[in-house]
Parts: C-alpha cells; structure tokens; sequence
C-alpha cells in the first residue's frame, strides 16, 4: 500500500496539478517514498515542458528502470534534433525490451511505468502501433489504460476506447484513474451530453485538498462542448487567472470568445496573443494550416471582372 | 350491421364441432363421418386430418397454449392428438363415458379437460394423469355442453332435460392438486356407478336455470361479465345473470324458428352471435337483445359456432361443410398527411406522429352511423384540418368535421359540428372541395366546405368507389376498369382495365399511383400514361410508397415490395395482416387488425440494390455490395437475368461461377484466371471459343496449350504467321511422332525436306517421291526412288508435273504479337472500384427515404396546403448538394488510406472516421463544412447554393469558425491534447446525427443588422454600408435548424440587401452633390429611389423628408407632394407632418415638375446595384444569386459590387432544408 503522501502525491497529478507537484519537495532518499515521489516529480516537470529541470533532479547512475524510462522521455521531449530523439525513443525500446526478460531488475510497478513512459514518447511520435503494442492491449496497468484509450480516442477509435474501459471496470474498481479515463471517452463521444465529464470535473473542483487550474480549464472545455459558452468563460478566465498564460486554457480562452462569449476584437486580441507564445499549440498549427489551405483553394474559384469596372 | 364478411368456406360433411387455434390461422372441424379435419383458413388449405374415431364426431377443443387437440365422438371416447406436423399422433385416449360425447374443453390453466355427454354426466379429466377426477351429475337427461368459465372454478352446461346448470369446481382444485380424485382412475377402464357419490363430494351444483320449455343445445359464460347465454330447442336464446347466491333469466332472444343450435358472446362487443337449424346465423344487440342481422343460407342447417379467442372471427358448421366469416371490416379507415397518421380506432379519429409516436385521440365519431361500424375511409384535409369520413351503415353516410389542433381535456364529438349526407364513398379533391359518390343514382357531387353541392357529375363508367386522383382530378373505379377523371373538364384522360381497384396509394412526390384490388396492384404514372400489373395469388391488403418509388405492400401473409417495372419480391412474413401506412428508411408504420400503430424493421438492402442496378446508380450498389452480406444465388441469378454478368461477377467467390459470369460478359482476364484455378479441359476449351471470338489469340493460345490441341495450336500459328511457334510445334511433333501432326506442321511451315522425309517415313514413297520432284529435289527423288528399289524407267508412266508454287502464304502482318484490337471495354465502375480498394470509401449514398423527403410531397393532396406556407424563394434542392458532396467525397484518393489501414491492421487499430467527417456527411449548410475545415466542399457548396464566387472577403469567417469548433485538452501528462470538437447538439451522440456547434446564431447576427439600422439612423453610412456587407457575408455562414430560421434568414437577408443598396445609392447621391453639385437630375432620381429601398418605417422616413426637401428645392412640387403624402401615412412627428402638409400645400398649388427625373413610382421597379436606375417590371435583369439583388442585364457574370461575393445571373440552388 501506498502512504498517504505518495497517494495525494499520484491523486495530484492524475488530476494535473502538476505546477505544485514540481515544486515538492522530496523525502529523504532511503525513504521508500523517495522514488516514487521522484518520479512523479520528474513527470510532472516533463508534462509542464520542463524537462531539463527534470534530468537535472534524475540521478544518472540509477539501476531502476523506471528512473531510466523517465530520463529517456525526458531527453526524448527535450532534444529538438530528430537524431537525438530517435536515439531517446530507441533507450526506451530497449528498456521495454529488458524487462521483458525473467530476471529484470524492478517491481511490477515499474516495469508497468516503463512502459506506460515508452508507449507515452511513441505517441507523440506518432507510432500509434507500437505505443499500443507495447502498452499491451491486455495489461492490468491503469496508467497504461488510460494512455492506450487517449490513444484510441486520438484516432477516432472510441469503442476500442469503451471496450477497454469495459474491461478495466472490472478489476480497476471505481480508481481516481478510471472515472478521468471515463471522463475521456465521454469527452470525445459526447455520451449523455457529456455528462460524465462535467460531473467528473465538477466533483474534483470540489475536492478541498486540491487545486488545479488544469481541473478548471477542463471543466472549461466540458462546458464548451456543452454549449454553456458563459460558463464554461467563466471557469477560463479563472484557469487563466491561477495560471497565467496556460496555452491549453487561453485556446480554449479563444474558441469561447468565437462562440460569442467576447467581443469580436477581445477573441482576436487573445488569439494572436495565443498564436505568437504558444506557435506549436495545436489549435495554432491546425488553423495556421487552414489559412494557407484557404489560400490555395481560392485559385480554383476564377473571380470574375468586378461589375463596377465595367460601367 | 354491414355484411358478413365471409373469409373462408369449405365443403364436406356435416360439421358438428369446431375450434380455433388461438395464434395460428388453423381451425378444427369435427365431421359427423368420424374425421377431424384441420384447416389453415387464411391459406384455404387441409393442413391435417385425424382419423381414428369411429363414428361422428362431435366436440373438439384445441389447447389454449399448447399444441394439442381434443375430440369427443359417438365412440363414447375423448381422444388428446399432438398435432405438430412432426410428431402428429393420438397422444391418448380416455375412457370412461357410457355414451356419446357431445362437447370437450381444455381448462385455461389446469391440465384439464370437461366433456358432456349423453349418459347425463359431465367429466372432468386429468390430462397429465389421463385419469377422470370428477364426474358432475345431476342431469336428467342428455348433456349437450359443457364449458369451464373463463377465470373462475365454474361450469356451466346445458341439457336436454331443459335446465342450465352452473357447478362450482372449486373443491376439484383444494383437494385434487396433483392427481385424480379419490379412489383412484377410472381411466383405464369404465368407471363404476360407485364411485359417483366419491366424486360428488367435492363438487357441487350452484344454480340451476330453469326457463327452457325444450332442451337446451348449448350453454356459456361471458369472457367478463356474470352473464350466461343458452341457446335451445324452443327456438329462444337466453340471457342469464348470476350473481355469488342466485341467477335469474334476464331477456329472451326470439327470431330463430327452428332449433337454435348454439349462441355466443361477441369476445369484443355487446353482441350475441347464434345460429341454429332454421339454417340461419344470427345477429343480436346483447344490450337491447334485438336482432341486428340475419345470415341465410338455402339448404344448410347450422349445427356449431366457436369465436377466435382474440380476432374478430367466427365459424359455423353447417350441414354441408363450414364458414368462417368476420362480423365487420377490421381495415381502419386512415391517411397519412406529412409526418402524421390519421386513422380511426374504436370510433374515434387519432392522431399519430410518426417522428416521436404520440398517439393522440381527436374526435369522437361514435354517432356516425351504426355503433357496431366503423367507419370505412378517412380522407384529411390539411388546409383546414378536417375530416371527411365514410361508413357502410345507413346505406352509406359520409361525415365532414374538423379536427381541433390538440386534445386538451373531454374530446371533441363529431356530431357537434359535422356535416352530414348519403354517399358511399367520399373524398377531399381540393382545399375546399370534397367529392361524395352515390353508387344509386350513379353521381357524383363536388361539394363545397358549407355541405352544398357546387357540381354534380355524372361518371363515364359504373362506379363503384372514388379516389383522390392527382390535382382536380378523380380516379373511379368500375368492375372492370379504373377510370383517371377531370373534374373540371368533366371528361375521362384516361382507362386502364383492371379488376375493382379498393384502395389507391400515391408516391410522396405524387408521381406514381398504386391501384390495389383484391389480387392485383396496377403501378401507373400520374396521367396513367404508362402501368405495370403484379399479380398475387394471396389477398393484398395495403401498400406505401418508400420514397425513393418503391412501393411496399402487404398481403395477408407477406410484405413485398414491387419496383417501378414490376419486379417484385417478399420482404417479410406476417403472422396477422397489418395495413401499411408509411414507409420510412428501414421501417415499416402500419396498423394492426385492431387498428393499433406498429412499427416493422426491414432490410431495404435488396430492393434497394435492385432499385440502384435499376438506375444505374453504381455508387449506391458498391455501397451496399461492400456493406451488406447481399450475397446468395438468388441476387446472382438476377443479375444475369437482367443482364449485368459483369456485375455479378463483383459478388462471387466462387471459381466455377466466377468462371461462367466472367465468360457470359467476356472478361477474358477473368476467365483466364479463374480457368487456371479450376483447370479443366472444358473450361478452357469455351475460354478458347471466347478469346477466339474477340481475337485474342494470346489467350487462345493458352487454352490450347493448357488442353493440349496441337492441331489447332499449329493453324492457330500459321493463321497468325508466327513461323517460329510453328517450328517449335514441328519439334514437339517429332517428339510425339505423330506422322500426321508432323507433316501438318511441315506444310504450314513451308519445309519441303520435312514433309518429305514424314512422307517417306510413313512409307508413302510415292507421294515422296512426287514432293520432291515438283518441288526440284531431284537428288532427293532420285534417292526415294533407289530407296523404293525403283528406277526412273519403272514410272515413265508418271506424268510430268513440273514444279510447283505450292508454298506457305506469306505473312502480310505479323499480328504474332499483336491482338485483335478490340473496342475498349469500358473499365466498370466497380473493377475501379475494387482496383482501388475502396473499402472505407464508400460513403453512404444520400438515402432519400423518408427523412429527406420533408420537403418532396408526402401527398399530393399537400400542394394545396403548402400554398399556404410562403416559403420564399427558399428552394430546398437538396438532393442536387447531397450527390455532389458524396462525389467528392468519394474521389478523395482513398489508396493512401487503404495502405496506412494495412499497416495498422496488425495493432486492430486502423483509425475511424473522425468527427469531422461525420460533420461535413451530416449536413448540407456551408457553415457545417467550414467548421468540420473542409472548406473546399465548403466553397463548392456556397458556390453552388448561392453563386458565390469571390471567397476573399469570407477568410476570416472561415477561420474564426473552424477556431471556434475545436478545442484541445491535455488529460494526461506527456501525451499529445485530444482534439475535440464542439457540437452543437451536445444532447445527440449518434454519430449520424452530430453536427459542429453554431459560431454565429442567426441571433447574433440579428444583432448586428440592428446595430447596422442603427448606424443608418445615426446618419454614419459608410458604418453601415461596412455592417450590411459583413451581416451578408455572416448570413452565408450561419447553421439554420428549422423553417422558421430560414424564413427569418431570408428576411434577414432581403433586409440587409435593402439596406446596402439604399445606404450605396445615398451614398453615391452624396458623392455626386459634392463633385458634380449641377446634376440635380442625377441627385433627385437617387433620392426619389433611397425611398424605394423597402427600409423599415423609421429609416423611410428619413429618407422621404430627404427626397422631399431636394424635390422641393428643385421646384419638383408634384413629387415632392407625393414624398409628402407618403411620409404622413407613416405618422411620423407632429411636427414634420407639419412640414410635410406644407409640402403638400405647395404641390397643390403648383403640381409640376421642374425637373425631369426618370422615376415612376406608379410602375413597380426593381433598381440596378450598380447603375442605380431603375429596372421597371417587364424590363430584362438578372439577379445576384444570393441577396437577388437586381441587375442590368448587361451584368451577367460579373462579380456583384454589392456583396463582393457572387457572380451575377449564376444559377444557383438556394438554401438547403437540413433539419
């Protein structure tokens, strides 16, 4: 069983309060809590796009895989050059290898860790395949759940997403985890108007020994897809309050205010404030992409000569 | 009472016993000559028959739940029989009477059964126990029936010692649980008198109804009430009441004379039914216990009568064989209007939705006519929502009432406001106009709303029924023939011969009509122009129209449907005949035999194949080839009976088919293939016959070589001139030594030495000899010559031939390598389709079944009601867009797709179909294209609804609504946000269903048309010039949901379009005063046309002070005083109605006009947006695509100045209806 600590520890950063989790400070290293709470630690920093801060805190001459899994992720989101993140991708490669073997070093927990990690860089590197393969679609890892039903939502998959779902109910009991991998698969199915999420939400905000800004914009988003434009300004603009200038807070900051929450120019104002700090925000990149896909539509439409011309 | 419908009849000998089967269409007949007899009378066919009683048979029960059968016959034994066509067989026997037995019954929960019988006993038997458990007596005579009550431990029997007698059982069911009664079984063997006292204990006689003067043939209880019904020798029928004490006769029926055999409760009505020897049924009022109908047959007397459970059934035996016969019409009297159903149930009018099922009762109609009729036909009017209905009773009445919009509270009655005449059929023919047929006198009369006649006609034919036909229009329908007649013309358009037409279906878009007799379903067009004929050998029923113009109809057994050329094919079974009353995707409305709403589910898929093989639409059929498991014999053989091998071809797997369709449609390719797969040498031999057919002579070859046909390979190789081939086929002669083949081959190949040596070989030196002299070998002849051991002197005789010129014919062209070109076969939609893989892409054809077709015509009846609805010059072509959209869709290069799927097939994770694409499949509107970022189909769609051209001024609405639709969430650390997309009906989760949410509401932009109103008032134009355009450009972009919105939006776009053309014109009017002050001419008409811009009355007023002031001081008094006239009827301010009387005033004195302007305002003009003159009616122009505005003609495609968005006279095909 987990102590207490280590518990709110992993409940904060289920829920993505991840600012105070790298900011925490460790227990004493002979501590069993030590490596755990480091590793959480580290993540967190990786999640916030610190991941500098996060190899400085990792020790370098560690056995334990799972330190190891998460210097590779952290090299592999830190490296620019596509070279050295092949070479981060290809450590955790070897690492979901090694602890295949009968006589690798590590707890269950870890080598679960390892892979959740490894499956985590695949992901981004858009490996879909072997971030699943490696998770293993029949694993009894919940974090390992949770990524595979993103991944699965990712691609427009939701009942493979329900399917397992489905299956983790069965042993996950009612875990932090399995209601925020519900609240996922309702999020991207709209299921009773997205009631599970809202509720999800709405009870973790309520939750006293925490706070998250990562909570609020979620349930910001929630209120979004609900349609409930002013509230859903409301939690925003508090998330953006908490924390300033949160990418994921001010885009959704932005598709509120196109949906008539703000004014015309205030939308315009936070969306070029959006698109100048945060240029790789996906919303960016997409609708970035969109404008020039516009522009070379426009050549298949011939304007004809303005009427006023010829009179 | 109408008729007695008679359903079925049979001959045979006297039936003296008769049951229903309570769910299947099977009835069992006892015959008096010892037979059993099982009739299916919905087929009219024996199904069964049981033969082992000796003697008549008299009673006969079959098993409420379970699939047995009891008979009772003069043989003094019941026999139980399984009667499961599988295991059909007396199960056993039971002994026990002494004499004949009269009646049987199974208990309704108990495993019993009671049997009367003439030994003055009734017995009750265990049939688990095959014993008796109780032996009833107290008769003194022979006991003709006996029946359990329904629910309660009762019996009641009847006697010829003229008593009814009720006994309560209720002892059987405490004491005997399990087995017989006391004393064990008699069942084995004939009981003895013994034992009656044993059995007597138990039960007991409650009442004993005395009041028969004969005995009495038949006794039974009410299904509900405490009433009892006996019907006896003394020719009288009674009713008895019991209450838990006593029972007393309550009324005598009297009609009958002679015996009456037996009576019955009405299982569902206040009637009696009873027949009887006087070879009479007969029908009563069980309330008024007056006779209601009679039914007589000449030589027959009636013997038995039995009710179906639970259907408005009944039989009666006779002494010649049975009927079974219904007491009234069960068809419902309905119409289908739009998405409701109008349909008459238990004498009430209901309503139906057939979108959300609401099932609501309208009006009452229980005084229309007789109360144990319903009425026959519903005709509903949607004008003024009333109902026209019919009814047999009274010779025939029609009703016309109106329906009120809802039920709140007591339900309106008909007979308060309904207006009433004869006629035997009626229908609405107008809004205002319903047309009543009096089958007597032969007329017909048009009758207006007010019930007074405005026309009467006089059929061309012997009519006997009236049917809506299309716009003033009737369709008749004679014995012989349905007639097309025109009201108004008063003439017949057109014949077509047809047995009596009983219902007539037309198609939502009223194009095709259905005309249903009893047999036969006659298909036409709207003006009978063209028919097809379906024949059923089963009764039909009732049809509707699916609509993409299939009809579905139903037998009694069947629901078929029958495409526009008259194929047809069975849908589904019925256990009970429904009416069909609309057909809307996979799903069947109809309603049952007791008029209630049911819905069917169907699979569409094989008609609907049919249907797109029909037209050709080859997309629809690789639809549902690649979705549905359409596969099986039967679709193939009717793709090469209607002559499309080639696509069937694309459903087969299997070789030898595969083989034969490729052959049948010539795809040699095919052929060769699947020849190479079966290898056998017929195939190739007809693969050889058909590649030599189109001169393929590659393929020939193979088939040949495959066969090993050496003599038509070497022709084949001379035909072609492939010398090389030919020596080869020298060779493998010589291998073979075949001197025949060898020699062949030599002459083909022209080799002289070859053909002589085969020749010399064969020993035919002679001939040798002659080859090779008049080929100049003479060395060789001579050495033929030794070697025949002959010398030139032995064949001096021979003549001289000289050489010859015998050689092989040169080869012209070489066509060795070259194929009879052939004409291109033109590549098959489907082998592209199948090259490419297409497994995703398939997109669902735009299905207009029902859920589209809101706007095609449910009934034609509806044209005259949706005058009603102005709905602009909203042209919802929806089916143009739809087509268009899935084209595109479908020539997205899916290659790539396909690969990637390959790949990934190996995790079990190819990606699905995003929300995006759902988006853009869902919906027609730009907007929805835009938000789902694919604004390509976006463009196209604008560009085809709307004629819009230039997209330049719309990027930034574009790009703020596809931002506004998709929001990114983290909920995990590390890994990539999940795009989501915000819908705009969070409610709906159906993929089929989502849409993306609404950047702009039609409200908002309301919003800004008001601020743009504003900026008019508060004189700042160019503002408002800036608000109109961008209030036009967001219209163009903004999610509609209902009619209501379009309305709003084309008004809202009118509005705007108003506005910007009267704000440019007062702007250019400022432009000019400033640079060319002189041009007053120019400056009035802009003025006098500011006032013609249909602006709301607070901006007209600014503009007509502003006309009427300019006007003024150009001393144009007339028009001024006119602005003036105009201005007051507005009521605007004391004060400048003031100002305006003066102007007024000054018009009187001085009517006329200084200037000459170009302006009437008598004549309605439209004004150019561009040159601001004005375009008077009549006059040529052409029209922005979007906002209509009007144009000089000379402006045809250009760019509108106006907008900036359209071409100028495009086509363009308005705003499609999405919801």
């Amino acid at each position: 069983m987990e102590s207490s600590e280590l518990y709110h520890v992993k409940q904060q950063f289920i829920l993505g309060a991840h600012k105070p989790l790298s900011q925490l400070p460790l227990p004493a290293e002979g501590s069993p809590d030590y490596v755990p709470t480091l590793l959480y630690k580290a993540r967190s920093l990786i999640a916030l796009n610190d991941p500098k801060t996060a190899l400085e805190i990792l020790p370098e001459d560690t056995e334990n895989v799972a330190l190891k899994a998460v210097s590779s992720l952290a090299r592999y989101v830190v490296e620019n050059d596509s070279a050295a993140k092949e070479a981060a991708l290809e450590e955790l490669r070897d690492l979901s290898v090694e602890i295949e073997g009968d006589d690798a070093e590590g707890s269950p927990r870890e080598k679960a860790l390892v892979r959740v990690l490894a499956g985590t860089a695949f992901a981004r590197a858009g490996e879909v395949e072997e971030a699943l393969e490696t998770l293993g679609t029949e694993t009894e890892d919940l974090e390992a759940v949770a990524v595979i039903v993103q991944i699965y939502l990712s691609i427009n998959r939701s009942d493979l997403a329900k399917k397992q779902f489905e299956r983790s109910k069965r042993w996950a009991e009612d875990d932090l985890l399995l209601q925020l991998i519900e609240s996922n698969i309702g999020l991207v199915t709209g299921k009773d108007s997205f009631s599970n999420s809202q509720s999800f939400y709405t009870e973790q905000l309520a939750n006293p020994s925490m706070s998250s800004p990562h909570l609020l914009t979620a349930r910001g988003v929630t209120r979004l897809l609900r349609n409930e434009i002013q509230e859903a300004k409301s939690d925003l603009e508090e998330a953006l309050e908490q924390q300033k200038g949160d990418a994921e807070a001010l885009a959704a900051y932005v598709v509120a205010g196109g949906l008539g929450a703000l004014k015309k120019d205030e939308t315009e104002e936070n969306w070029s404030r959006l698109a100048s700090e945060h240029p790789t925000h996906p919303l960016v990149i997409d609708v970035n992409s969109k404008a020039q896909e516009f522009d070379q539509l426009l050549e298949k439409f011939p304007v004809p000569p303005s009427a006023l011309v010829s009179v | 009472m109408s008729v007695m419908l008679t359903k079925f009849e049979s001959k045979s000998n006297r039936v003296k016993g008769l049951a229903f089967h309570p769910t299947q269409p099977l009835l069992a007949a006892a015959l008096h000559n010892g037979s059993v007899q099982l009739w299916n009378y919905r087929m009219g066919v024996l199904v069964d028959r049981f033969e082992e009683h000796e003697g008549p048979v008299r009673g006969v029960a079959i098993h409420p739940s379970r699939p047995l059968l009891a008979t009772g016959g003069d043989d003094y034994k019941i026999k139980v029989w399984d009667i499961r066509p599988q295991n059909r067989r007396c199960l056993f026997t039971l002994h026990g009477h002494l004499d004949y037995v009269r009646t049987v019954q199974f208990h309704h929960e108990m495993p019993w059964i009671i049997s009367a019988s003439d030994d003055q006993t009734i017995r009750i038997w265990n049939s688990t126990s095959r014993q008796c458990i109780a032996v009833l007596t107290g008769h003194s005579h022979y006991v003709m029936s006996a029946q359990f009550h329904p629910k309660e431990d009762l019996v009641v029997s009847a006697s010829m010692d003229q008593t009814v007698r009720v006994w309560d059982i209720s002892g059987l069911r405490k004491t005997s649980p399990q087995t017989g009664g006391p004393g064990g079984g008699p069942g084995n063997g004939p009981p003895g008198a013994t034992n009656f006292e044993t059995f007597d204990s138990f039960s007991m006689v409650k009442h004993v109804l005395e009041g028969h003067d004969r005995g009495v043939n038949y006794a039974v209880f009410h299904p509900t009430l405490p009433l009892i019904i006996s019907a006896a020798d003394d020719r009288v029928i009674k009713v008895w009441r019991m209450s838990e004490t006593k029972a007393w006769e309550v009324d005598s029926c009297r009609g009958h004379f002679n015996n009456v055999s037996s009576a019955l409760f009405h299982p569902k009505q206040e009637l009696i039914v009873s027949c009887g020897e006087d070879k009479t049924v007969r029908v009563w009022d069980l309330g008024k216990r007056t006779a209601i109908q009679t039914f007589r047959r000449e030589h027959d007397r009636f013997w038995v009568l039995a009710a179906h459970p639970n259907l408005n059934l009944f039989a009666a035996g006779h002494d010649s064989g049975l009927i079974v016969f219904k007491l009234e019409r069960e068809r419902p009297a309905f119409s289908v209007h739009q998405d409701t159903l109008y349909y008459v149930r238990d004498k009430y009018v209901r309503a139906y939705d057939f979108a959300n099922g609401s099932d609501l009762g309208l009006l009452s109609v229980r005084k229309f006519g007789s109360p144990y009729v319903p009425p026959r036909t519903l005709s509903f009017n949607p004008a003024e929502r009333a109902v026209l209905l019919t009814i047999n009773s009274d010779n025939g009445i029609y009703e016309l009432t109106t329906v009120p919009q809802s039920s709140q509270g007591d339900v309106k009655d008909s007979s308060v406001d309904g207006k009433r005449g004869n006629g035997q059929s009626g229908i609405f023919v107008a809004r205002n106009r319903f047309a009543i047929l009096n089958k007597a006198s032969q007329l017909i009369e048009v009758r207006d709303l007010a019930n007074s006649v405005v026309k009467t006609i006089k059929p061309p034919v012997q009519t006997n029924e009236i049917f809506y036909g299309g716009t003033a229009c009737l369709i008749l329908s004679s014995t012989t023939s349905v007639v097309l007649y025109d009201i108004q013309q008063q003439k017949t358009i057109a014949e077509i011969n047809s047995p009596p037409v009983k219902y007539v279906v037309w198609s939502a878009d009223g194009g095709l009509v259905a005309l249903m007799s009893k047999h036969t379903i006659t298909v036409a067009n709207k003006n009978f122009a063209q028919h097809s004929l379906i024949h059923e050998t089963i009764r039909i029923k009732s049809g509707a129209w699916d609509d993409s113009g299939v009809f579905i109809y139903s037998t009694l057994n069947h629901v078929k449907y029958c495409l526009p050329q008259g194929d047809n094919g069975v849908i589904c079974t019925l256990d009970n005949p429904v009416y069909l009353t609309r057909v809307k995707g996979k799903t069947i409305y109809c309603l049952d035999r007791s008029a209630r709403p049911r819905t069917i589910t169907f699979d569409p898929t094989e008609y609907r194949f049919k249907l797109a093989l029909l037209r050709n639409n080859h997309e629809e059929m690789l639809y549902i080839i690649r979705t549905s498991n359409l596969l099986g014999q039967s679709i193939i053989a009717y793709l090469q009976q209607k002559g499309f091998p080639e696509i069937a071809l694309n459903f087969v797997q299997d070789v030898n088919t595969r083989f034969e369709l490729a052959i049948e449609c010539g795809n040699l390719d095919v052929a060769f293939e699947n020849a190479k797969t079966i290898s056998r040498p017929e195939c190739w031999e007809r693969l050889a016959q058909q590649a030599l057919k189109q001169g393929n002579h590659k393929i020939v070859e193979k088939a040949y070589q495959q066969t090993k046909n050496f003599d038509k390979l070497s022709f084949l190789y001379l035909a072609v001139g492939s010398t090389d081939k030919l020596l080869k086929m020298q060779k493998i002669a010589d291998a073979r030594g075949d001197p025949m083949s060898r020699f062949h081959n030599a002459l083909y190949a022209g080799d002289v030495q070859t053909r002589i040596s085969v020749l010399r070989d064969v020993g035919l030196h002679p001939l040798a000899y002659l080859t090779a002299k008049t080929n100049g070998l003479d060395d060789l002849a001579a050495e033929i010559l030794e070697a025949a051991g002959l010398t030139e002197s032995d064949i001096d005789d021979v003549p001289n031939y000289g050489v010859t010129s015998l050689k092989p014919p040169p080869v012209v062209t070489r066509t060795t390598d070259l194929i009879w070109p052939a004409v291109q076969r033109a590549e098959s939609f489907f082998d592209r389709a199948l090259v490419n893989g297409v497994l995703e892409g398939g997109t669902e054809p735009a299905y207009v079944n029902g859920d589209a077709a809101a706007a095609g015509a449910h009934n034609a009846l509806d044209a005259w009601a949706r005058e009603e609805e102005l709905h602009d010059e909203i042209d919802p072509a929806e089916e143009g867009w739809e087509l268009d959209a899935d084209a595109d869709e479908f020539e997205t290069p899916v290659g790539e797709e396909a690969a990637e799927e390959d790949e990934e097939l190996g995790a079990g994770a190819a990606p699905g179909p995003s929300e995006t694409e759902l988006w853009v499949r869902n919906s027609p509107l730009a907007v929805d294209h835009v938000a789902a970022g694919s604004f390509e189909t976006a463009m196209q769609l604008l560009n085809k609804q709307f004629g819009v051209v230039n997209f330049v001024p719309l990027k930034p609405l574009f790009l703020s609504i596809y931002r506004s639709s998709h929001v990114y969430l983290t909920p995990l650390a590390s890994l990539p946000p999940i795009a989501l997309h915000i819908r705009r009906n969070p409610s709906e989760s159906s993929p089929s269903r989502v849409l993306p949410v609404a950047a702009r509401s039609l409200q908002s932009i309301r919003a800004e048309l008001l601020e743009g109103y504003k900026a008019v008032s508060g004189n700042k134009l160019a503002d408002a010039q800036t608000t109109f355009k961008s209030v036009l450009q967001a219209l163009l972009l903004v999610a509609l949901t209902s009619d209501d919105e379009a309305k709003q939006w084309r008004e809202h776009v009118t509005a705007a379009r108003n506005y910007l053309l009267g704000v440019t014109i007062e702007l250019e009017k400022r432009r000019i005063a400033e640079q060319e002050p002189d041009n007053t001419k120019r400056i009035l008409e802009l003025a006098a046309y500011f006032t013609q811009c249909e602006l709301q009355p607070p901006h007209l007023q600014i503009a007509l002070r502003s006309a009427m002031i300019v006007f003024a001081k150009a001393n144009n008094h007339a028009h001024s005083a006119r602005f003036a006239k105009r201005l007051i009827e507005l009521k605007p301010d004391p004060k400048i109605v003031a100002q305006a009387r003066q102007r007024i005033a000054a018009g009187d004195r001085n009517p006329r006009n200084s200037v000459d302007i170009d302006y009437d305002e008598f004549t309605p003009f439209e004004i150019c947006a561009i040159t601001y003159t004005p375009i008077y009616r009549g006059s040529p122009v052409v029209h922005c695509p979007y906002t209509n505005a009007a144009y000089q003609p000379q402006f045809n495609g250009k760019l509108d100045p106006l907008s900036d968005l359209t071409e100028i006279g495009a086509s363009a095909a308005g705003l499609p209806a999405a919801w």
